[in-house]
């Protein structure tokens, strides 16, 4: 992206963590749009098979989070994890048979969930440990201080198309708009934590359901109409956040595939330009990771 | 239409004194500190029939919330309890005195309790309180509508009526799904969904403690979510709040296919559950 930016100010920090078994409870059962009951992997663990670029539904699945599901095992340094790392960063298993491997965070979901290639993450399971590199909090961008950056790396932004424009709006390429009738599970919550579950996106339900989202990519960069991320997540005419598809299918009625929040702002400080290959998966974010 | 009889059930829960992290501030929409009163406990001054917009508070409810330390017997106390319920005080300078369930917030958190005014102000926090639990299962008047979180006795005091197979029911307002935020996909049995207004969005200035509001498009029969040409009518039952994605919460009492409502918005002359209604059904 063609802006200009503190980057040289942040700092950079290593962060320790540990891909999370999948969790149940004894009932097992959840509850679909239609009232009928569901039980189904998705949430934690190492889910192999959907990368960015990937579609984000079709699949049976509930919550599906694409590769490592990443936590730390102590509140207070799991809040430093989940917080401070961004998306873009890099990764690092670091025990294990495929110690030494390397991946990138592709958005949060209560865990940090980290993207490699299949081969390498088919060796990953439960209880291995893997380092972040974070950096990006803090991120602004000096000719839009209207707009606030948040869980985007260097890295990240860096890759993205557009900047600003010569109006002296900031153009962003999403994939995708998403209407306020989509935003799920995840309103009300801070937005440096998990994601915004989007509603409208039930592939093969009933087509009252449907808000158009069936189509989303793990990796997509869209726009959320009339939300206002900047302090927490929030309907609002007139302002506009940018988020990035972190999570796929769910069954959980409310709930849907998540964009983890990366730019809040005015409607009018931004210049959105419909891209469809604006995705994660044409950024060639490892091939970046010198910057994060 | 079959009528299987409805279960009563006693509960014990405890009053709420409410909780502060170790940090005094929230941060509202526009990114100012405040520091959060009337989220949780004993709130006095605070009525049925108040502006959800008339108060320095966050998420404040009228009464007393109630609380169990166990958190699964929570998620039971606050599943179970339905707006009409009694509660009778057991412990405390007030013991013997009885309030009404008026509604429940939160994550399966709180029930809130309505006292006469005289009652209220001799609660102290940890007091416990019996709730004769009754409600959930109970058929909705019309077929094709799902009833929760309410008596049908409650029920009777608002302006719900049944004419020609279907619902009116008089609102204050009627409202987007858009406006729903915290509390969207969660289960309606256990958390009240919180409305993103304020008081300047229109129809909504005059919004009370204790009115009907109807969320358009929105089916809430278990989570709450987004469903073309459905409609939930909830009872507003705690005030508005400075967080963004939060506000006035509505605990939700019916959910179906929009064309079994008739929804009337009332907008200047409304009337939802009266506070000496409602307490005089305790007695």
């Amino acid at each position: 992206m063609n802006v200009t930016s503190n980057v040289e100010q942040l700092l950079t920090q290593k962060l320790a963590g540990e891909v999370w078994p999948p969790l149940a409870d004894r009932h097992g059962y959840r509850v679909d749009p239609n009232g009928d009951a569901f039980f189904l992997p998705g949430m934690g663990g190492v889910t192999l098979d959907v990368h960015c670029g990937d579609p984000a539904t079709g699949y049976r699945s509930d919550h599906l989070e694409p590769g490592l599901s990443v936590r730390h095992r102590e509140q207070g340094p799991n809040y430093a994890l989940q917080y401070l790392t961004c998306i873009g960063n890099s990764v690092e298993v670091s025990s294990g048979p495929q110690k030494g491997a390397s991946g990138f965070v592709i958005g949060q979901h209560a865990y940090v969930l980290v993207d490699m290639a299949g081969d390498e993450m088919r060796g990953v399971t439960t209880g291995d440990q893997v380092t972040i590199t974070a950096v990006g909090q803090g991120l602004a961008l000096t000719d839009h201080p209207e707009i606030v950056v948040k869980n985007c790396s260097p890295a990240l932004l860096s890759a993205m198309p557009g900047g600003t424009t010569t109006g002296g709006q900031l153009e962003v390429h999403v994939s995708a708009i998403i209407p306020p009738e989509a935003i799920g599970a995840g309103a009300g919550m801070a937005s440096e934590y998990a994601n915004t579950d989007l509603m409208g996106a039930y592939a093969g339900l009933d087509e009252n359901l449907s808000l158009g989202l069936e189509s989303l990519r793990i990796g997509d960069v869209v726009a959320m109409v009339d939300q206002d991320h900047r302090f927490g997540r929030g309907y609002r005419e007139g302002w506009t956040s940018i988020g990035v598809i972190s999570t796929g299918s769910c069954l959980l009625f409310g709930h849907g595939p998540g964009p983890s929040t990366i730019m809040s702002g005015p409607t009018s400080s931004f210049k959105i330009v419909e891209d469809e290959s604006a995705n994660l998966s044409f950024f060639n974010l490892v091939q970046h990771r010198e910057l994060s | 239409m079959t009528s299987a009889k409805l279960v009563s059930v006693n509960l014990l829960a405890f009053v709420d004194q409410g909780e502060v992290g170790n940090d005094p501030y929230r941060i509202d929409r526009d990114g100012n500190p405040y520091v959060a009163v009337g989220d949780g406990g004993v709130v006095l001054g605070l009525r049925l029939g108040d502006s959800v917009f008339g108060h320095v508070g966050d998420h404040a409810a009228p009464g007393a919330c109630v609380i169990h330390p166990n958190d699964d017997a929570r998620h039971a106390v606050v599943g179970l309890s339905c707006i009409g319920n009694r509660a009778i005080l057991r412990t405390g300078d007030a013991a013997g005195k009885e309030g009404v369930v008026f509604g429940k917030r939160g994550g399966g958190e709180r029930v809130i309790v309505v006292f006469p005014q005289d009652v209220l102000k001799r609660l102290r926090p940890s007091d416990q309180v019996a709730i004769m639990s009754r409600g959930q299962g109970a058929e909705a008047p019309v077929a094709g509508i799902t009833q929760m979180n309410i008596t049908p006795e409650a029920l009777a005091l608002l302006p719900v009526r049944t004419a020609d197979e279907q619902l009116q029911v008089g609102v204050r307002v009627e409202l987007s799904s858009r406006t729903v935020g915290n509390g969207i996909g969660r289960p309606m049995a256990m958390w009240d969904v919180d409305l993103q207004v304020d008081s300047t969005t229109e129809g909504v200035s005059e919004l009370r403690l204790g009115d009907l509001v109807a969320i358009t498009d929105l089916d809430a029969r278990t989570n709450a979510g987004f469903r073309k040409d459905w409609l939930s009518i909830g009872v507003v039952t705690h005030g508005t709040s400075p967080q963004p994605g939060h506000g006035p919460g509505v605990t939700i009492v019916l959910s179906g296919p929009a064309k079994h409502f008739l929804v009337r918005s009332e907008v200047a002359t409304h009337q939802g559950l009266r506070e000496e209604t409602l307490l005089s059904r305790a007695k």
